[in-house]
């Protein structure tokens, strides 16, 4: 990133575990986000296309749609599109990890993960994001 | 017992080919196979013009079938059960880990060296259990039932730079050396990737278990000698190594080689058990040479693309390097 800290970027932490979901509020709005809960697929969709969020931080194991569904309909609705989509996902699998980068996912990355890195790694999501 | 109801495991073709057979019998298909589905298909059949004996066999295939049906659905709800565990498990300690980073870092305050210290054990500690819990379920799952190997292209090298990076923080705690040596030109691999990670996860990570501060761990690859079309791998280290007599036992279930080492060094003892289903489902083989206080070699063989084995894209070609 280069010059001064641009404006607050909004990140849409999807996520059903209730504990989690705290957990990384905490560690992104330390970062500078402004950060909207979801916990489900269908509250995701819904604050994906009112806030238009810069960026996703999807879990993939969701109650009642997949993640990858939802990565689908975001990257399927030009209102959404831009947004940079990071699934996070239990379960390191290359054929699992090759559908979420061909449905559009800037990034796969497997739990538990390393808060540190997912921090420092973040605009760089969201700079690869179509605009 | 006139009309049956048979379900069999198949497609279309296989329903044409039954019917061939069942025409031959003396027996009339009334209702057409549906759609295949997880169950199988399902076709019902007139057994009137068929010999008592012939009916009466019939039948008893016709239980023996619902049998199998009834046992297919139990997998699939064991693997579901296993799947919906895995998450529960998962859920909490991912939460702890989490947290537990979050304090380390200060986001909710300033924290003592003491305190720190502290808590990157007890994230350790997660993390660590967080890895035998899927260590066990994998290996349920390799029970639950058929595992279906995926076999694609990919270059080994990959896989292990990968695995060096999950464990980089360990290896530079320990001060280990860690190299990779590829024969120039091997070619791919054509093998279930996921599988053959988790095969070089254990191995990789054993090394660096067993092996004391300031040693090495090496990784090596090259084409297996005496066998065209199959790659040699080998992970070596320069730890304590294994005595003899023990060679066989670490490679079942559930074995440590002794008690006291299992304190040291914690695991579930299941995964060199699981790396050897892995790899024997590939059609490979696994084992070790060792001797105590002079470290350990293990060695696995894996197919490339020009083992010739089913759907390889050269399963014709030669056996020539890429």
């Amino acid at each position: 990133m280069s010059g001064a800290l641009p404006a607050a970027r909004t990140v849409l932490l999807v996520e059903d575990s209730d504990a989690i979901r705290d957990a990384f509020t905490i560690l992104l709005e330390d970062a500078g986000y402004t950060v909207l809960g979801a916990g489900t697929g269908e509250d995701a969709l819904r604050l994906a296309a009112e806030r238009v969020p810069h960026l996703m931080l999807l879990d993939m194991g969701l109650p009642d749609m997949t993640g990858l569904e939802v990565v689908r309909r975001v990257k399927g609705a030009s209102a959404t599109a831009g947004i940079a989509v990071v699934a996070v996902t239990g379960r390191d699998e290359e054929a699992d990890r090759r559908a979420c980068l061909a449905a559009g996912c800037a990034a796969y990355i497997v739990k538990p993960v390393n808060t540190q890195k997912l921090v420092r790694d973040l605009p760089g999501f969201m700079a690869a994001a179509p605009a | 017992m006139d009309d049956l109801r048979l379900y069999l495991q198949g497609d279309q073709a296989t329903a044409e080919r039954l019917r061939e057979v069942l025409a031959r019998e003396g027996f009339r298909i009334v209702e057409a196979p549906r759609e295949p589905s997880v169950s199988g298909i399902v076709v019902e059949i007139d057994g009137h013009g068929a010999a008592p004996s012939v009916r009466e066999a019939a039948g008893r295939v016709q239980e023996l079938e619902r049998a199998v049906l009834e046992l297919r659905n139990l997998d699939v709800a064991k693997s579901q059960f296993l799947t919906n565990v895995s998450h529960e498990l998962r859920t909490p300690l991912t939460a702890i880990v989490t947290y537990g980073e979050i304090l380390r870092d200060g986001l909710l305050g300033e924290i003592s060296q003491r305190q720190r210290e502290a808590i990157e054990s007890m994230i350790g500690s997660c993390r660590q259990l967080l890895a035998m819990i899927e260590e066990i379920l994998t290996y349920a799952r390799t029970n639950a039932s058929a595992i279906d190997i995926r076999p694609a292209e990919f270059r080994l090298s990959e896989v292990v730079e990968n695995v060096r990076e999950m464990n980089g923080s360990l290896l530079e705690r320990k001060g280990l050396s860690f190299t990779a040596e590829f024969d120039g030109g091997i070619p791919q691999a054509w093998a279930d990737r996921d599988k053959v990670a988790h095969v070089l996860g254990n191995l990789i990570g054993n090394a660096i278990k067993f092996t004391p501060e300031g040693g090495w761990v090496r990784v090596e690859a090259r084409p297996a000698p005496g066998q065209p079309g199959w790659l040699q791998v080998e992970v070596s280290d320069s730890g304590i190594g294994i005595d003899p007599e023990h060679h066989e036992l670490i490679f079942r279930e559930f074995a440590q080689v002794d008690a006291s080492r299992a304190r040291v060094h914690h695991g579930t003892g299941l995964g060199l058990s699981i790396a050897r289903r892995f790899v024997e489902l590939h059609g490979g083989r696994i084992w070790v040479e060792s001797t105590l206080g002079e470290g350990s070699r293990f060695f696995f063989t894996l197919p490339s693309v020009h083992a010739g084995t089913p759907d390889a894209p050269s399963a014709n070609g030669s056996g020539a390097d890429a």
